[in-house]
């Protein structure tokens, strides 16, 4: 496995009596794009916001690229983070938003123009700089949201539940950014409680509930892991039969020489059901 | 210090964006300056008296009538329209005038006797909702009319036959009692025979008309107090607006930069620009440099107005940069306690402003100190609005000296500081705190 980009040992945060995280411990691969799967409430921002210094853990250690506490500016800037809540001035342009933010981050001069310029081509709003922020959709918003995040080219990108509330066409528009991102050989941490975006996007992912990591694997292994066996249900003019099998093809074949069928359907095993598995509800509950 | 300058522009660019608080900020305390200033503007002499609009009857039609009304709008202090009695009066009903002058017939002939049998009289008509002009008009005629009667008595030979008439009216008058008769019978030849005795001296010197310079009369002159006196005084109505009006900018700019710093925590930014590579120190730093930078360019925007366009010239321009400086400091230092009085942006803003419309009440933002009873200029000491305009007064007409601007200076920068520690002790960076 590549170094670690970042590391988060045994980190535990309370806000009174709850508990957001509760002795989490993970290992980021430099160049990994990791999901962090849960439902609402799950302790995945708490967990991002520890990860980016804006919280201190009550125990446990953040370390980000080998050696640094993010309470450090100079560790801060290694990383770029798109907040789930869009934090994003609606008064200043596209370009101006990015400027700002980029210059918060030391860019300047001609590199901060050449940086500005691919932040906002990357997400494809060049067209679209000069407009108010006012003026953007939701998921424009998310986009530029997103050029602000990679603005200063970061070494582990923190993406916090970044289609929430996208229209189909940026939503998959932010999946593309995030495959190129991926391509380039940039660290992201995903968070999401959407099973398919974890599921297409990244190598690795941990499950995670009442700010507890209950799974951790690439996404073949948990489904093989906790996903149980596909299901496999068969209409026929008498009715409908449910079976589960680890081999659908086969339980298929030995249905239909029961008996003609009028229809049939699979449903294989993925994360949703490894969730449904772990925790006994649904990711959207 | 360059990504405090850029959280600086970034917070410029958003006042100037926008436009309501743009409004508050910049234009209302200029609308505040140049409103009082001209409303004012009588009180201070520099910028003109402006007349009271008179409408003025003569039902007396004689050359002594039409000589009091060429007086009357040779007058500063009023603006005559000609009329006559129903005209006038239903100007003075519809507000057109402030008051109606009527010279009522028998105005000339008792202008004639001024010795015996004589009363000049006049009529006035006042607007009900303006007796304060009232008194002031009263005045105004009262000194006018004496000083037609002084023009009748100054010309001798005049004056001998008005006594020679008075005389013959005297011997033939048989109902006056007896004593002011005899009296009269002895005042009057006794008039006439120094009046003709003066005259001849004058002739025998050759440096005369033979005319009577007329009997001295009261005179109330005017004294430069600004220059000569115990203390300088506004000589110009502009001096004292411009600075209440900046107090609104100053105000303003503390309530706008606190409430955006409330905005930025509610709408999350907060949360984002700390997780950029900068402090907290930073965060705040950029904010307070907006909203300083903001106040000065306010302040010399309108006391480079007052000096162009209202003639305001301070006594000493680098006090008044000391002022403006000050004062800045003062009201960046408000702004930041602000910042912690609400919530979310309502409570922020409601708070924030009910806070500084005291202390603008008190401190003689609204109201002049000088028209205060003493217990409330005493109360005002409280407010930083008092040592803002005390300083900034200091540096346009009060002549202040270098020692004397810095105790007010002082408590400004002493406030400045105070109120900046407790804000950034009590800020909360988060909506949870």
């Amino acid at each position: 496995m590549a170094p670690a980009m970042l590391t988060l040992n045994n980190i535990r945060k309370a806000f009174g009596e709850l508990v957001a995280v509760d002795d989490l411990s993970l290992e980021i691969a430099r160049g990994e794009v990791f999901g962090l799967l849960g439902p609402n409430g799950a302790g995945k921002t708490t967990t991002v916001n520890m990860t980016v210094g804006l919280l201190a853990p009550d125990s446990g250690t953040v370390v980000v690229g080998g050696g640094g506490s993010p309470t450090s500016p100079a560790v801060r800037a290694k990383i770029g983070v798109a907040p789930q809540a869009l934090a994003l001035y609606e008064e200043l342009t596209g370009e101006e938003n990015v400027v700002f933010f980029a210059k918060l981050q030391g860019l300047s001069g001609r590199r901060l123009t050449e940086r500005v310029r691919w932040a906002l081509d990357f997400v494809g709003l060049w067209d679209r700089r000069r407009d108010y922020l006012r003026t953007y959709s939701g998921g424009m918003k998310r986009r530029l949201n997103l050029a602000v995040a990679v603005v200063h080219n970061p070494q582990l990108l923190l993406l916090d539940e970044p289609t929430v509330g996208v229209d189909p066409q940026s939503r998959n528009a932010i999946f593309e950014n995030i495959l190129a991102l991926k391509e380039e050989g940039h660290t992201v941490v995903y968070t999401t409680h959407y099973m398919e975006e974890a599921q297409r996007l990244c190598q690795r992912v941990g499950v995670v509930d009442h700010g507890k990591l209950l799974a951790l694997d690439t996404v073949d292994n948990l489904i093989s892991d906790h996903g149980g066996k596909s299901v496999l249900t068969v209409e026929r003019e008498d009715g409908e039969t449910t079976v589960e099998t680890e081999d659908p093809l086969a339980e298929l074949n030995r249905q239909q020489a029961q008996g003609p069928l009028l229809r049939f359907r699979v449903d294989r095993p993925d994360l949703e059901r490894v969730f449904l598995n772990l925790t006994g509800r649904h990711l959207r509950d | 210090m360059s990504k405090v300058i850029a959280l600086a522009i970034k917070d410029l660019r958003l006042l100037f964006r926008d436009k309501a608080g743009l409004f508050f900020t910049l234009f209302l305390p200029l609308i505040y300056c140049v409103f009082f200033g001209a409303i004012f503007s009588g009180m201070y002499g520099g910028g003109g008296v402006s007349g009271m609009d008179t409408a003025v009857v003569d039902e007396d039609g004689t050359p002594s009538s039409q000589l009091f009304i060429q007086t009357l709008e040779k007058a500063a202090e009023i603006n005559v329209q000609t009329a006559d009695r129903a005209q006038a009066l239903d100007s003075v009903r519809r507000g057109k005038n402030v008051a109606c002058v009527i010279i009522p017939k028998g105005y000339g002939a008792a202008m004639a006797k001024p010795f015996w049998g004589g009363s000049p009289t006049l009529e006035l008509g006042i607007d009900p909702s303006r007796r304060a002009e009232a008194g002031m008009l009263r005045g105004i005629l009262t000194q006018y009319l004496y000083l037609e009667i002084q023009k009748n008595i100054s010309d001798t030979a005049k004056l001998r036959e008005q006594l020679s008439g008075a005389l013959e009216e005297v011997r033939a008058s048989e109902d006056t009692d007896p004593v002011t008769r005899g009296a009269l019978m002895l005042f009057l030849p006794a008039l006439d025979g120094f009046l003709g005795s003066l005259a001849q001296a004058k002739d025998a010197d050759g440096d005369g008309d033979g005319s009577f310079a007329g009997f001295p009369r009261a005179k109330i002159e005017r004294i430069d107090i600004a220059r000569k006196s115990k203390g300088p005084l506004p000589t110009n109505a502009y001096q004292v607006s411009f600075p209440q009006g900046v107090i609104w900018g100053l105000l303003g700019c503390a309530a706008g930069f606190g409430i955006s710093l409330v905005v930025e925590r509610t709408h999350g930014t907060l949360v984002r620009l700390r997780m950029a590579p900068i402090s907290r120190a930073q965060v705040l730093a950029g904010k307070a440099l907006a909203c300083f930078a903001t106040t000065v360019a306010l302040q010399v925007g309108l006391f480079l107005l007052a000096r162009v366009a209202f003639g305001v010239q301070p006594t000493s321009v680098a006090m008044l940069a000391m002022a403006v400086i000050c004062g800045s400091l003062g009201f960046v230092g408000i702004m930041m306690l602000l910042s912690v009085l609400g919530k979310t942006e309502q409570s922020a803003g409601g708070i924030g402003w009910a806070v500084l419309l005291v202390m603008a009440m008190l401190g003689g933002g609204m109201v002049p100190l000088f028209v205060m009873p003493s217990w409330m200029r005493t109360l005002g000491n409280v407010s930083p609005v008092k040592w803002a305009i005390t300083a900034m007064e200091g540096a346009v007409w009060r002549e202040f000296t270098f020692a004397q601007m810095l105790f007010p200076c002082g408590v400004l920068v002493a406030v400045g500081v105070v109120c900046f520690t407790v804000g950034v002790w009590a800020f909360r960076w988060t909506e949870e705190g």
